[in-house]
């Protein structure tokens, strides 16, 4: 918490005796105040006093943009003074003396805040922001800076997602390890899902692509070839085999490879163009390669793996929304419908709550989702000139 | 198209690295988040130990729940600026007395503080069961929250300076646990925070800033000395107390110095 030893019945000149009784804090205090000060000679677009019990004005309207506002403390105790979206805090201004004055300048997006006066049980105020020229134009500029939020949020997604790819991946081990089959077939389900998450970076690593996800469809002596090893060739041994044996070497190597690529994916440099692009593409490969063919075909468990592909997606697709919004709110919304659209044909092909084999999902139903599923790359795909980097 | 050819070619110039040198960089998104990544770690251990605190208190251990009161804390204060943007959360979990009308007998005084105010003031655990569960409900719901939420970089940043502000204007007096009096605990964890926020973001600054760099690494340190002065063999910290009025004057000038100093690190990393 960040409220001051506010003590009812304490008057002005105690209070402040009280602050410069702890020397430091004393100095530090009198830089705050005389800084508001100064700041004081611009004029603020409003100003709120904050009393005992309410806030004047309690109903403030301003036009989005950056605005600016004047707390005054005319409580007999030490105030903070936010602004609040919901329950998050937009900006706040903490420590306000009683008698002085501080100025807060802040980026407001229209819509509706509260506006906090005084002790918490004080009734809240209202800030209404309306729509201006200042705040489309800024909502509309496209920056770097607004891609530094999202990122690092994807970046932190790499980093604990393919940590726990490796998790997954280790507990997979030690069950074939312990030639428990029916373990080991659960952990290998388990230990996709991680991995279908940070899918849409890994598979562009292709030298770490070839070694953790080859489909024995693309190599010469298929099942038989040598370089057939990682996922499927474990999915091969637990599902169609039904047996651990000589499956401990390729699970060990399978730890070493993710490991290996957890710290790729850590240490890569990730930029706006390359976040553009990667959900659309991810999409796209759905669309035309694994939904029509299928992937998994020896365990059959594709759609519950689709699902966690989804969520990859959407996990970049929401990072990126968050910036298109300003720009392109139609684009925005396209890509949330686009995305709608592919969950509801999946959540379609549940049965009784659960996910059949893939072999008993029909062409059509395969169809219709890769459809839904180019749709939506072709939605994700109109982020590039909008918001992406030529 | 013309609005959008002059937005990618601005963009160009930044990634060149031809713009001004205020400009956020993109060299920001290592430290940014690696800085949640702490924050994460840190909720998922305040998470584990109020699971223990609360079973202390429900096992009726006053003792046993005062020890682990304060090492409890430690993980919600070294993340406060990001803690503190969940205004509802902020409030149910470490709110102090003075902000409700009826300060410690008022129904809506709830948290840490409610239980520290019962473990050493009523001398009990009679009565916390409600506040054990409820902060460990809040703290669950925190570290879900966090998790789900993308960090504002300005934030991030200006978080180093702000737990310095938190710090002098708050708590040099003493008045956060003031029925516990373990402020130094809580004093150890906001400085580790905020220097964890500096040292991450240090590598991008320090070219061109070296006794900017100098003079903050030497008060953390200065700090770091002072603090050490009070351990307990056991690795805590003893009664605020028994702080002398020499260290808390040394204390509180480092801190107003760290404060104003990390203020300005927004700035030097363009995003003031």
């Amino acid at each position: 918490m960040t409220d001051i030893q506010p003590r009812a019945g304490m008057g002005l000149a105690v209070a402040a005796a009280a602050m410069l009784a702890v020397a430091g804090a004393g100095a530090f205090w009198y830089a705050t105040q005389k800084n508001a000060a100064a700041t004081r000679d611009q004029a603020a677009d409003m100003t709120v006093s904050v009393g005992a019990k309410t806030c004047e004005p309690m109903d403030i309207t301003v036009p989005g943009g950056r605005r600016s506002f004047e707390i005054v403390n005319a409580s007999d105790r030490p105030i903070e003074w936010e602004i609040l979206d919901g329950v998050m805090v937009v900006a706040e201004r903490e420590n306000i003396a009683p008698g002085f004055r501080q100025t807060l300048a802040v980026q407001l997006a229209p819509g509706d805040y509260a506006i906090t006066c005084g002790l918490l049980s004080n009734p809240r105020g209202t800030l209404h922001v309306t729509p201006s020229d200042e705040a489309a134009a800024s909502a509309s500029e496209v920056t770097l800076r607004k891609f530094l939020g999202p990122l690092s949020e994807y970046r932190v997604y790499l980093v604990m997602q393919s940590n726990a790819a490796v998790k997954a991946a280790e507990k997979l081990r030690d069950a074939i390890a312990a030639g428990d089959l029916g373990a080991a077939q659960a952990a290998w389900k388990a230990a996709r899902i991680p991995y279908r998450h940070v899918e849409p970076l890994a598979w562009r690593l292709s030298d770490l692509e070839n070694a953790i996800d080859p489909n024995a469809a693309y190599l010469a002596g298929r099942e038989d070839d040598p370089d057939f090893t990682g996922y499927h060739r474990l999915e091969y041994g637990l599902f169609r085999q039904n047996s651990t044996e000589g499956l401990a070497p390729i699970a060990d190597r399978l730890v070493a490879d993710l490991d290996q690529l957890s710290g790729r994916l850590k240490a890569m440099e990730l930029d706006p163009q390359l976040l553009v692009a990667l959900p659309g593409a991810m999409a796209g490969q759905l669309a035309t390669a694994h939904v029509p063919a299928g992937e998994n075909h020896y365990a059959g468990n594709d759609l519950e793996e689709l699902e966690a592909s989804l969520d990859g997606i959407g996990k970049l697709s929401g990072l990126l929304r968050g910036v298109v919004a300003g720009v392109d709110p139609a684009l925005d919304k396209d890509i949330g419908a686009a995305q709608d659209k592919v969950a509801a044909d999946l959540a379609g092909l549940r049965q009784g709550g659960a996910w059949p084999p893939y072999d008993q999902v029909a062409d059509d139903r395969r169809r219709q989702l890769a459809g839904s599923l180019a749709g939506l790359q072709t939605a994700l795909d109109r982020l590039q000139p909008v918001i992406g980097i030529n | 198209m013309i609005a959008t050819f002059l937005r990618s070619t601005a963009l160009g110039l930044t990634f060149a690295g031809a713009a001004w040198a205020a400009d956020p960089s993109l060299d920001l998104v290592g430290p940014l988040s690696d800085y949640k990544i702490f924050v994460a770690e840190n909720t998922a251990q305040l998470v584990t130990d109020t699971e223990a605190l609360v079973a202390a208190i429900k096992a009726g251990d006053v003792e046993k729940a005062k020890s682990l009161f304060a090492p409890t804390r430690t993980s919600y204060e070294r993340v406060e600026p990001i803690a503190e943007l969940f205004s509802d959360l902020d409030v149910s979990i470490d709110a102090r007395a003075d902000d409700y009308e009826k300060a410690e007998k008022d129904e809506a005084f709830t948290g840490f503080h409610r239980i520290e105010y019962g473990l050493w003031e009523e001398k009990s655990t009679e009565g916390l069961d409600l506040y054990a569960d409820k902060l460990l409900a809040d703290v669950t719901d925190l570290d879900g929250r966090i998790n789900a939420l993308t960090f504002p970089p300005e934030v991030v940043v200006g978080g180093a300076a702000v737990l310095m502000e938190e710090v002098a204007a708050t708590k040099i007096s003493g008045e956060e646990d003031r029925y516990s009096r373990t402020d130094l605990w809580d004093f150890k964890a906001n400085f580790e925070g905020s220097e964890k926020i500096y040292t991450l973001f240090r590598p991008l600054i320090e070219a061109g800033n070296a006794d900017f760099v100098a003079k903050v690494d030497g008060n953390f340190k200065a700090v770091d000395e002072v603090l050490a002065k009070y351990r307990t063999p056991d690795g805590g910290f003893v009664s605020y107390d028994e702080l002398t009025d020499s260290d808390r004057t040394m204390l509180s000038a480092k801190v107003n110095t760290l404060a104003e100093d990390l203020a300005t690190l927004r700035g030097k990393l363009g995003l003031g």
